[in-house]
């Protein structure tokens, strides 16, 4: 086998795996904390993806520079989701199965209202550097897949330092490992829960115009993306911050090596085969739940 | 705790939602009465298939609107009543048995895509309903069916004909030689290839990789640089439009530079060339219809088109729906009556002219091939193939990417 | 009273869809009949697994689809008369249900959210394999030959075997529900560390629900096969038709009997009546918003929610 390729095809299926758990980090802490399993994850990353590319079409501002806008505006929406609908049903007996269906439903009024708002055609996320390429030797890197991948990784840190340094962020873990024992301490369960709701969608709103910058997208393609955002988060263990990076970082392999030496027909295959050998081995993912 | 509850008392709300599926028979009043003709099917109006089913919607509805202003067809108003089967196959057949028992609709119409329209032709013939639409491929035309007709069909099969004709008339020293062929995993895609097969042995082209993939493509970079390393101087990319713009995107960031790039059936959406720009250029596919063949009709339908979404040309899809209900159209005016036993007889002894240009059907519902070869050149799908109908010269081989 | 009622309503509502084909309607009502049998069998033995032992499975629609293929392919590979190839779907469902033997051992050790992705995973797997090997059916579709009498006839044995199905279903879904078999398993949910230590033997129950769960709708399959005519990947491994699948169960109520039953009979319904009479988007937009409202008021499904209202606990 030819290095060349093999190389090649690592670099990308790693900084592919990377977006995709930046995508899947927020989805992993909903989880883990609230213990609600947010169907529309997706959903709110297309729409992310949806608002870069409107600001791009018409004011021509860079995705990069635009998530500093729809990323908070997507904080905000999503503090008023939780306040309307996903508050009410944190009282259910099962958290988990209620809000699986209440954001099913939630995905797909989303869906629907962005065919109504930017119509069903599929799209392109085109900024200047769309299809160029930093050139290494014989290796290319392309520049939508960098910028993927360094934003991904930013996000992900970001996450990562605000649980581990900020006071909110020990209070989210706090909350997540001994709910009892954080509520004695004064921790503000409710506040809690809305600000790493609200953290999460705004993940997936990066994570969603990181994917846009790789693939072409279409109001449904959420249902694509909630399929590989689940996979990361489980591997990498539900609520695990770095083991979901780590997560991406492995699926990344497992796609980049398949599509180096196995026929590509044979790729997904093998790829949901050997999660799926991975998780009768080892169901908790790659880390102890507590991990952060 | 564990003892499991009786459920009894819950019966009512069993006998409400059955009371109210019952409501769901009432045929919507208006529909089959009076003088409008109606046309009833569904289409895939959301979900994975939205973006081509409400282009044939609007291209139906303008053909509607426009044979309504000249008096109707046999003299009676005609009426769409179109379901959303949300891009479900199963779906697309029990909304076709709705509108042929229940609605009682007078004609059917075609739907998408081809997996539907290979489940919904089988409830045509048992119905005895004419069905003229893109069918679905070679394979669905040979079940013999009698009452289903591609007019014009989305024939995978023809689908690269037109290309290879041109390709033919290039000197073999200057033809490329060996080819890299990338098919998506599905009925369309399956069928590509068959045209690629036929050709590449008459042409003497070496098909150097032959690969299938499974839909979502979230990465072409191994593809391409596959193609690259085995000096592969045409790529086929028989693939949608999602997984053609990954191809294409990995194709110049790793600054591949084929003589040839075909794609399948995505270059020929007005996303391609809205959404890529200078990059989705010098593609080569084919179509079974355009906005600039001679035909009568299409100037019309640029026109419209141009006027309403501000296309230059009106979009693949848009012509298809159109196309459709002219075949109808005229077999029911050839017919004379609404019998569709009548209607079947008459296209398959009667030549239609339809945007597509003129065609008689054989005992498989199909015409003779149509396809013309297709390049894009500048941001607009040009012509190339046969001569006869050539918009442009075709640019060959394929400028280098720009940086 | 109510008691004795319930049965007997039952039976004559059993009765009434049985004749229903009698008054000859027209072939839809047949086709929609069948669509909402077919999700209450598959929703209900998915509660088998899903709902009574608490796994929940989202690769339901896995043994659907090997029902449907295993079908369409003897009845091509055989080259059986259309009759003989419906009773092709019980042994369709048996090989669903081998199926579930095989992958079930490994899987059922897994808990939790774990197990839905296992699940998950196997429904792409199975997906993809189909698609990828041309014997077991192969991206194409297959092509199944149909009966050369009267469409109303064909309609109405497919009607009758399908509602025969059901009722075979529900019935074994009422017994599980009230034996010692339905009870393990409901302590499995509860806590299944407990129900180990109670001496129930966890593991032989859940792999047996597993089976169980996935012969019916293996069967069901197989006849939707025959129903289409044309069956390809995209329409039986539909990562959604599995997602459907739970949210019916869970929807009514997961863990009881009527609960499915209700979930999947009142979102076909509502699903088909918007199809006809609001506009395609904003028809999926309310679609979206009902479960939205059901889940708020409704948290714990709509059985639970009106058991509460008529204070019986």
């Amino acid at each position: 086998m030819d290095a060349v390729l093999i190389i090649q095809s690592l670099i990308s299926g790693i900084m592919m795996g990377m977006v995709y758990a930046l995508l899947g980090v927020g989805f992993s802490l909903t989880w883990g904390v609230m213990h609600v399993i947010n169907i529309s994850h997706g959903a709110f990353g297309l729409l992310g993806a949806y608002m870069a590319y409107s600001l791009l079409q018409y004011f021509g501002v860079d995705p990069i520079v635009s998530a500093a806008v729809s990323v908070p505006l997507l904080f905000l929406v999503a503090c008023g989701i939780y306040q309307l609908l996903i508050r009410p049903i944190t009282r259910a007996q099962n958290v988990v199965m209620a809000s699986m269906i209440l954001t099913f439903g939630l995905a797909i009024i989303l869906e629907n209202v962005m065919a109504i708002i930017w119509k069903a055609d599929p799209r392109v996320l085109t900024p200047t550097y769309s299809s160029g390429a930093l050139i290494l030797g014989p290796f290319y890197f392309q520049y939508p897949h960098v910028v993927g991948f360094g934003l991904s990784l930013a996000g992900i840190t970001a996450i990562y330092l605000f649980l581990k340094k900020t006071y909110t962020g020990m209070a989210v873990r706090a909350a997540w490992q001994q709910p009892e024992a954080a509520r004695l301490y004064g921790v503000n369960l409710y506040w809690i829960s809305m600000i790493t709701f609200a953290l999460a969608v705004s993940t997936a709103g990066a994570g969603g115009i990181c994917l846009a910058l790789l693939n072409s997208f279409e109001p449904h393609s959420h249902n694509l993306w909630l399929i590989n955002l689940f996979l990361v988060v489980i591997v990498g263990g539900v609520g695990n911050v770095i083991g979901t990076a780590l997560a991406g970082l492995i699926i990344g392999v497992i796609t980049g090596l398949s599509m180096a030496f196995l026929p590509f027909l044979w790729v997904n295959l093998v790829t949901f085969g050997l999660l799926m050998i991975f998780l009768i081995f080892r169901p908790h993912g790659i880390f102890k739940q507590e991990g952060i | 705790m564990m003892k499991v509850k009786r459920t009894n008392g819950f019966l009512w709300p069993v006998i409400v939602a059955i009371i109210c599926s019952f409501t769901l028979m009432v045929p919507v009043p208006g529909f089959g009465a009076g003088k409008t003709i109606v046309i009833g099917g569904s289409l895939p109006l959301t979900g994975a298939y939205a973006e081509t089913g409400q282009w044939i919607e609007k291209g139906m509805l303008f053909w509607a609107a426009e044979i309504n202003a000249k008096g109707g067809l046999l003299g009676r108003n005609v009426e769409f009543k179109i379901y959303d089967d949300q891009s479900d196959v199963s779906k697309a057949v029990t909304f076709a048995e709705k509108v042929i028992t229940v609605d009682k609709v007078d004609l059917l119409f075609g739907g998408y895509p081809g997996t539907a329209a290979r489940a919904v032709m089988p409830v045509a013939e048992k119905h005895k309903f004419v069905y003229v639409s893109m069918g679905g491929h070679m394979k669905s035309f040979e079940q013999g069916y009698t009452y289903s007709f591609g007019a014009p069909p989305l024939m995978g099969e023809w689908w690269y004909e037109g290309f290879f004709h041109w390709l033919a008339t290039v000197p073999a020293d200057k033809r490329p030689q060996r080819a890299a062929v990338y098919t998506i995993n599905n009925p369309v895609g399956l069928s590509l290839t068959d045209s690629i097969e036929r050709w590449t042995k008459k042409l003497n082209i070496q098909i150097v990789i032959n690969e299938k993939y499974n839909a979502p493509l979230t990465d072409a970079t191994a593809m391409i640089v596959k193609a690259k390393q085995s000096k592969c101087d045409i790529l086929f990319a028989n693939g949608f439009f999602p997984d053609g713009v990954t191809t294409m995107k990995a194709a110049k960031a790793l600054d591949y530079n084929p003589k040839i790039i075909v794609q399948g059936v995505g270059s020929v959406v007005p996303a391609w060339v809205k959404e890529l720009g200078k990059d989705g250029d010098y593609v080569f596919s084919g179509t079974s219809l355009s906005g600039q063949l001679k035909y009568p009709g299409n100037d019309k339908l640029n026109a419209y088109t141009k006027k309403t979404y501000n296309l230059n040309e009106y979009p693949l899809y848009f012509g298809f729906g159109y196309a459709w209900m002219q075949t109808l159209e005229q077999a029911v005016k050839g017919a004379k009556n609404l019998d569709q036993t009548k209607i079947r007889d008459w296209l398959k002894t009667n030549e239609v002219n339809t945007i597509a240009g003129p065609m008689t059907f054989d005992k498989r519902g199909l015409p003779e091939p149509i396809n013309f070869g297709t390049q894009i050149i500048n941001g607009k799908v040009e012509l190339i193939s046969p001569k006869r109908v050539q918009t442009k010269e075709p640019v060959y081989p394929k400028p280098a990417w720009k940086k | 009273m109510i008691n004795k009622l319930y049965p007997a309503a039952m039976a004559i509502l059993a009765v009434l869809l049985a004749a229903f084909p009698c008054i000859g309607p027209e072939v839809y009502y047949l086709s929609f009949l069948f669509s909402i049998f077919m999700y209450v069998i598959l929703a209900s033995s998915w509660n088998f697994i899903g709902g009574y032992a608490g796994y929940i499975s989202f690769g339901h629609a896995a043994f659907f689809g090997i029902g449907a293929f295993a079908t369409a392919k003897m009845a091509t590979m055989l080259e059986l008369p259309p009759l003989l190839t419906m009773l092709a779907a019980i042994p369709a469902g048996g090989i669903a249900a081998l199926v579930a033997l095989i992958v079930g051992y490994p899987c059922l050790k897994i808990r939790g959210p774990y197990f839905s992705v296992v699940t998950l995973c196997f429904a792409f797997v199975v997906d993809l394999a189909v698609k990828n090997i041309e014997f077991l059916g192969g991206a194409e579709g297959l092509w199944i030959k149909f009966m050369d009498i009267p469409e109303k006839t064909s309609r109405t044995i497919m009607y009758e075997l399908m509602f025969l199905l059901m009722v075979i279903t529900l019935a074994a879904s009422w017994f599980l529900g009230r034996s010692r078999f339905g009870a393990g398993l409901t302590a499995i949910r509860s806590d299944e560390e407990v129900a180990e230590t109670m001496a129930i033997p966890t593991a032989k129950l859940k792999i047996q629900a597993f089976v169980l769960s996935a012969f019916f709708p293996g069967v069901a399959g197989g006849l939707f096969a025959y129903y289409l005519g044309y069956i390809h990947t995209d329409a039986v491994f539909n990562i959604n038709i599995s997602i459907l699948i739970v949210l019916m169960a869970m929807f009514g109520g997961g863990g009881t009997w009527l609960g499915p039953i209700i979930g999947a009979v009142i979102l076909t319904v509502v699903n088909e009546g918007l199809s006809t009479f609001a506009q395609a988007e904003i028809a999926r937009i309310i679609y979206g918003a009902l479960f939205i409202v059901v889940t708020i008021f409704m948290p714990n499904g709509i059985i639970d929610f009106f058991r509460k209202k008529d204070g019986m606990t």
